[in-house]
């Protein structure tokens, strides 16, 4: 589903974010990234996303080499993808459903679709009654929990979640994790970047491990730190 | 939390399925113009003031276009004053003197050329200075010659006229004040110049002032072409609304423009013209139409690539 083959990633400003990465991650996996700030889980998720392009190797993501992909056809790979972001990135002017529906409006779902995909959608997260609340009446657990429903009312086959529980209490950090555990169940690839120990301890997934911009460990079912 | 696999229903089914809270009410599906109109009223705030500032830098432009057109008009009253005098052989008979006449109006750059005949200039003359009227009648004959008094059509052609009108056949000498005529034409040059650098400066000053304004305006939305971008919404969807945006402020900042410009003009025009007669002001409907044509498609222009240009940033992806 997402391949990285000897990837490099060097910013205009000369900063080398990625060197020498090499990852395959397959349809349906459950991925955390963790590593300390700067360390490239952010550009791993950036490359993904087409955001920016490999200056060396190359990226596969859905069977599209981004590397090479015309600017055209970046939107369709991004419809493919959702994703979460730790600052929540909901329109204050928006009611909820229509900050899912977002989604759904810029792409080229037929209008009839909109309602019950929204609905299926919020009801997902546990955030349909909440439907036409403005995004500011919502708790940051909340607020979160309807970014997710963005991300998934498009029905991606991969969902990108950057820090998603970095604002979040622990019972609400717990909320997503679990959402997001529910979401993968379906068959949808789950890669998720995190500071947060105990959500990588208790799940034990596979965990991607990154230092200085290379992978220092990747284990099927990891923990955040290494044994011993 | 019982999330079931999506199955699609129509709207209606969807919004009668609801348990949980009720019918989900969404904002309707909209053409571009209508996501540009709903964009104004979300950032109702931002979008008035953004075309209030474009209002202002319009018509500091529109006045620097009437301030020119005025420079433009003061010098060309002042260089049709400039005239070329051919004066006649005293032993010409009335039908040379016409034939003369029809040579100097044949030159090329005359505007217009009249005979003045020596009573005529006597009394001129004497309109001019009184006490010679009294000298004159003492003298045994008119002294004057005829003449020809030539306008020419511009008035760095002057020399050129003088040139050809004293080898028109019957005319003995001409005058055209060469020095005066040379300063004229200099200083309406510079007024010329003048008046298109105040327009120009202005109206440079009024687009990066117009260009800037939409920018911050695009730039206080990024969130939401952020989003848009990263859902997969194809560059021209997210585009298209704001460009139309863009345009819609800059013919409503247009429109208040021309409101100040006509009242003000129309005001200002009005009170030269009472006051101070001599100066030659243009009417408002000479000036006014262009430039109030001018600063519609300025505004609308400049709205359109200001939000192309505030956006291409975000877009570049």
């Amino acid at each position: 589903m997402i391949h990285f083959d000897g990837v490099e990633k060097r910013y205009p400003s000369g900063v080398l974010a990625l060197q020498g990465v090499s990852l395959h991650i397959e349809p349906g996996e459950f991925v955390f990234l963790v590593g300390p700030t700067g360390s490239g889980k952010s550009t791993i998720l950036r490359l993904v996303q087409c955001i920016e392009r490999p200056t060396a190797g190359c990226v596969t993501v859905d069977g599209t080499d981004v590397g090479t992909l015309p600017p055209s056809q970046v939107p369709l790979l991004r419809r493919r993808l959702g994703v979460v972001f730790q600052e929540f990135k909901l329109l204050p002017d928006r009611s909820v459903a229509d900050n899912v529906a977002f989604a759904l409006r810029v792409t080229d779902v037929e209008p009839a679709e909109v309602v019950p995909r929204v609905r299926w959608a919020l009801e997902t997260v546990g955030m349909a009654h909440r439907a036409n609340d403005p995004p500011a009446r919502l708790s940051g657990g909340e607020q979160q929990r309807v970014c997710l429903a963005r991300a998934v009312v498009t029905r991606p086959r991969i969902v990108l979640a950057d820090e998603p529980t970095g604002n979040l209490d622990p019972d609400a950090a717990w909320q997503i994790v679990h959402l997001l555990g529910t979401i993968n169940l379906r068959g949808t690839t789950v890669v998720m970047s995190t500071h947060n120990p105990t959500l990588v301890d208790v799940l034990r997934r596979r965990v991607i491990a990154l230092h200085a911009g290379r992978i220092v460990r990747d284990e099927t079912r990891g923990l955040y730190q290494p044994l011993g | 939390m019982k999330p079931e696999a999506y199955t699609s229903r129509s709207a209606e089914e969807a919004a009668e399925a609801t348990g949980t809270g009720g019918a989900i009410r969404l904002a309707g599906r909209r053409s571009i113009l209508g996501e540009a109109v709903d964009g104004l009223r979300r950032n109702s705030l931002m979008a008035a003031a953004a075309t209030v500032t474009m209002a202002v830098a319009l018509s500091v432009a529109g006045w620097g276009m009437i301030v020119s057109a005025n420079l433009v008009h003061v010098a060309g009253v002042l260089e049709s004053q400039v005239e070329v005098v051919g004066f006649l052989r005293r032993d010409l008979g009335a039908a040379e003197s016409k034939r003369a006449l029809a040579a100097a109006r044949a030159i090329p750059s005359v505007r217009s050329a009249v005979l003045v005949d020596r009573d005529e200039a006597m009394r001129r003359l004497g309109r001019t200075f009184g006490s010679l009227a009294r000298v004159s009648k003492q003298l045994p004959a008119n002294p004057l010659p005829d003449s020809i008094e030539v306008r020419v059509s511009d008035a760095r052609h002057a020399r050129a006229v003088a040139g050809a009108l004293r080898g028109v056949a019957g005319v003995d000498e001409v005058m055209f004040g060469a020095p005066v005529v040379d300063r004229l034409v200099a200083l309406t040059r510079a007024v010329r110049l003048a008046g298109a650098g105040v327009a120009a400066l202005l109206a440079g000053a009024a687009l990066l002032i117009i260009i800037n304004t939409i920018r911050l305006t695009v730039v206080a939305r990024r969130q939401e072409i952020e989003i848009m971008t990263l859902v997969g919404a194809a560059p021209g969807f997210v585009r298209g609304p704001f460009l139309v945006e863009g345009a819609l402020q800059g013919l409503a900042a247009s429109a208040v423009a021309t409101a100040i410009m006509v009242a003000g003009y129309s005001a200002v025009a009005g009170g030269v013209t009472r006051s101070l007669p001599f100066l030659p002001i243009l009417e408002p409907r000479a000036v006014l139409p262009e430039a109030v044509a001018a600063i519609w498609l300025l505004g609308a222009a400049v709205g359109f690539a200001g939000s192309l240009f505030g956006i291409r940033r975000f877009l570049g992806a």
